[in-house]
C-alpha cells in the first residue's frame, strides 16, 4: 500500500513538474546554427561569441589560481585547499601513466587542456549560455540578399535556408522568451531575384496573415494571383508587413520609400515579375522576423577552437619527441633502409596528422551535440528530460576534458618512447638472427 | 577513479581515430570523384584506405595499450 501511495505521488510530481515545465518555461523552437556567430569586428578581426566565452574561461581560470596562490598557507584551506585538490589528483593521474619523470614534464601542458576544457565546458551549461544577445533582423536580411542578386543579374546558386522568430524588435539586445515558434523560408537554387521577392511576398502574407495558398504545390513558385492576393492580405492587415513600392525608373518613389524608415535598400529596388512594380523595401510595423544571436556559446561548440586546441596538442607531442630523441625522432617517419619500413612510416606520418581531426572533431561533436539536445529539450520537454540531460551533459564535459588530456599524454608517451622500443625491437631481432645463424652452425 | 579513467580515455581515442580515419578517407574520394568524375571509383579507394589506415593505427595504439595496461595475465593476477 505504501509503495502504491509513493508510486502515484512520484507519478504526480514527474508530470507535474512536466506540466509546469510546458506552461512557463518552454524554450522557442532551437535554430540549429553550425558556425560560430560573429558578434563584432576588431580590425580584420572576427570576435564570434566562443571566442568570447574561451576568454571567459580563461578570465575564470588566471583569476582562480591567483585567488588560490595569494597567502598560501601550509595547512591549506578554503580555495588553496580546492586548487591543491584539483592539482594533486591531475599529477598523480599523469605521473601513472608517464612515471614520475616525464609525468611532470608532461604536467603542465596536459593538466592546462583537462582545466581549459573541463571549464569551458561546464561554463557553456550555465542559463546565460545561448539565452542572451544581439537580435539580426532576418527580415531585412532576406530582402538584402534579394536585391544583391537582383544588381549582379544572376540567380541564386544554392539553396538559402533562413529561419526566424516572430519578435518584437530587432536590431538590439534580447533574451530568448519562451514559447517561440519559428518559421522557416526558403529560396531553391536557380530562382531568380524577381522570383525569390514574389515567394517573399507570399511567405510573409503566409505567416503574418490568414492567407494561404489555394492548390498547387505548397513549395512550388507562386502564381501571379496569389502574390496579388497575398499583397491585398498584407496590405488589409496594419500589423503585417508593408512592401515599399516604387515605380520603375522613379528615384523620386525610392526616396520616399526610404523617408518612411523601412528597410529600403538606397536607390536599388527589386522588380516583382507577379506584380509589375519595383518593390524598394519591406517595412514591419508590428512584429518583426529576428533571431536572437547569443553572445555566450559553448567554446568547443566552434569546431575552429577544437582544431586549435589539436594543433597545439600535435605541435606538443612533435616538440617533445624532438626534444627527446632529437633527429632520431624523424627516423619513425621517414625510414628508407627497406621499402616496407618506408610505408609504415608514411601511415605513420598521415596517423600523426589524423590525430588532429580526430582531437578536433571528438571533442567538437560531443559537445555541440550536448548543446543541440539541450535546447531541443527546452522546447519539447522543459523541466523533466533537461534536468537529467544536464547532468549527462556535466559527465560528458568532464570525460571529453579527460580523454583529451591523457591522449595527449599518452601520445606524448609514445613519441618520447618510440626510439627505446624501436632498439629493443632491433635488438630483439638481432639476437633473433644471431641465434638463427648460431642454430645454423651446429 | 585512476584505475578506469587512463584506460577508457585512450579505449575512447581509439575508437574516435578508426572513425575519422574511415570518414575522412571516404570524405576525400568523394571529393576526388567529383572532381575528376570517375564515381565511385575513387570514393571505394579512399574507403578501403581509410579503412586500411585505421587498421595500421588501431592495431598499433592497442599495442601500446596493452603494453602499458597489461593483458589478461596482469588483469588475472590483479584479481
Amino acid at each position: 500500500m505504501k509503495k502504491v501511495v509513493i508510486g502515484v505521488i512520484a507519478a504526480v510530481a514527474v508530470i507535474g513538474w512536466l506540466g509546469i515545465g510546458l506552461l512557463i518555461a518552454r524554450g522557442p523552437q532551437p535554430e540549429v546554427i553550425l558556425p560560430a556567430e560573429i558578434i563584432t569586428r576588431v580590425g580584420p578581426l572576427n570576435i564570434s561569441n566562443t571566442l568570447i566565452t574561451a576568454w571567459m574561461s580563461m578570465a575564470f581560470l588566471i583569476v582562480l589560481s591567483l585567488v588560490a596562490t595569494r597567502g598560501m598557507r601550509l595547512l591549506p584551506s578554503g580555495v588553496q585547499n580546492f586548487v591543491e585538490a584539483v592539482i594533486e589528483f591531475l599529477l598523480d593521474q599523469v605521473e601513472q601513466v608517464a612515471g614520475t619523470v616525464n609525468g611532470r614534464r608532461f604536467f603542465a601542458a596536459v593538466a592546462t587542456f583537462f582545466l581549459f576544457i573541463i571549464v569551458s565546458n561546464w561554463m557553456g551549461l550555465l542559463p546565460i549560455f545561448n539565452a542572451i544577445g544581439k537580435t539580426e533582423d532576418v527580415g531585412a536580411e532576406i530582402f538584402h540578399e534579394i536585391v544583391l542578386h537582383a544588381e549582379e543579374g544572376k540567380p541564386f546558386e544554392e539553396d538559402e535556408h533562413f529561419s526566424a522568430w516572430f519578435m518584437e524588435n530587432a536590431g538590439g539586445f534580447a533574451i530568448t522568451k519562451p514559447g517561440g515558434e519559428a518559421v522557416e523560408f526558403e529560396i531553391p537554387a536557380g530562382t531568380s531575384a524577381g522570383e525569390a521577392l514574389d515567394r517573399y511576398i507570399v511567405f510573409l502574407a503566409e505567416s503574418f496573415t490568414d492567407f494561404e495558398r489555394h492548390g498547387g504545390e505548397e513549395h512550388g513558385a507562386p502564381t501571379a494571383e496569389e502574390v496579388r492576393a497575398a499583397l491585398e492580405a498584407l496590405e488589409a492587415d496594419p500589423e503585417a508587413p508593408k512592401l515599399l513600392l516604387a515605380e520603375v525608373g522613379e528615384e523620386g518613389e525610392h526616396a520616399d520609400a526610404e523617408a518612411e524608415g523601412g528597410h529600403g535598400e538606397a536607390g536599388h529596388g527589386v522588380e516583382s515579375p507577379a506584380l509589375g512594380v519595383v518593390v524598394a523595401g519591406v517595412d514591419f510595423p508590428g512584429q518583426k522576423l529576428a533571431l536572437v544571436i547569443p553572445v555566450f556559446r559553448s567554446t568547443f561548440s566552434d569546431v575552429n577552437n577544437t582544431f586549435a586546441l589539436g594543433i597545439c596538442s600535435f605541435i606538443l607531442v612533435e616538440f617533445w619527441g624532438l626534444q627527446s630523441l632529437g633527429l632520431g625522432y624523424l627516423r619513425k617517419f621517414f625510414n628508407f633502409s627497406n621499402p616496407v619500413l618506408t610505408f609504415v612510416g608514411f601511415l605513420e606520418l598521415i596517423s600523426e596528422f589524423i590525430r588532429i581531426v580526430s582531437f578536433a572533431f571528438r571533442l567538437f561533436g560531443n559537445i555541440f551535440a550536448g548543446e543541440v539536445l539541450i535546447l531541443m529539450l527546452t522546447y519539447l520537454m522543459p523541466f523533466l528530460l533537461v534536468d537529467i540531460i544536464y547532468g549527462l551533459e556535466l559527465f560528458v564535459g568532464f570525460i571529453q576534458a579527460a580523454v583529451f588530456a591523457l591522449l595527449t599524454l599518452v601520445f606524448a608517451v609514445m613519441a618520447v618512447e618510440h626510439h627505446d622500443e624501436e632498439h629493443e625491437g632491433e635488438h630483439t631481432s638481432e639476437q633473433h638472427a644471431a641465434s638463427h645463424g648460431g642454430l645454423a652452425h651446429t | 577513479m585512476g584505475r578506469w579513467l587512463a584506460p577508457a580515455a585512450y579505449l575512447t581515442g581509439i575508437g574516435w581515430y578508426f572513425a575519422t580515419c574511415i570518414i575522412l578517407g571516404v570524405a576525400l574520394g568523394h571529393w576526388a570523384d567529383g572532381r575528376t568524375g570517375l564515381e565511385p571509383i575513387f570514393t571505394l579507394l579512399g574507403a578501403l584506405a581509410g579503412l586500411g589506415l585505421a587498421l595500421y593505427g588501431g592495431v598499433r595504439m592497442l599495442i601500446s595499450f596493452l603494453a602499458r595496461y597489461g593483458g589478461g595475465d596482469q588483469g588475472e593476477s590483479r584479481r
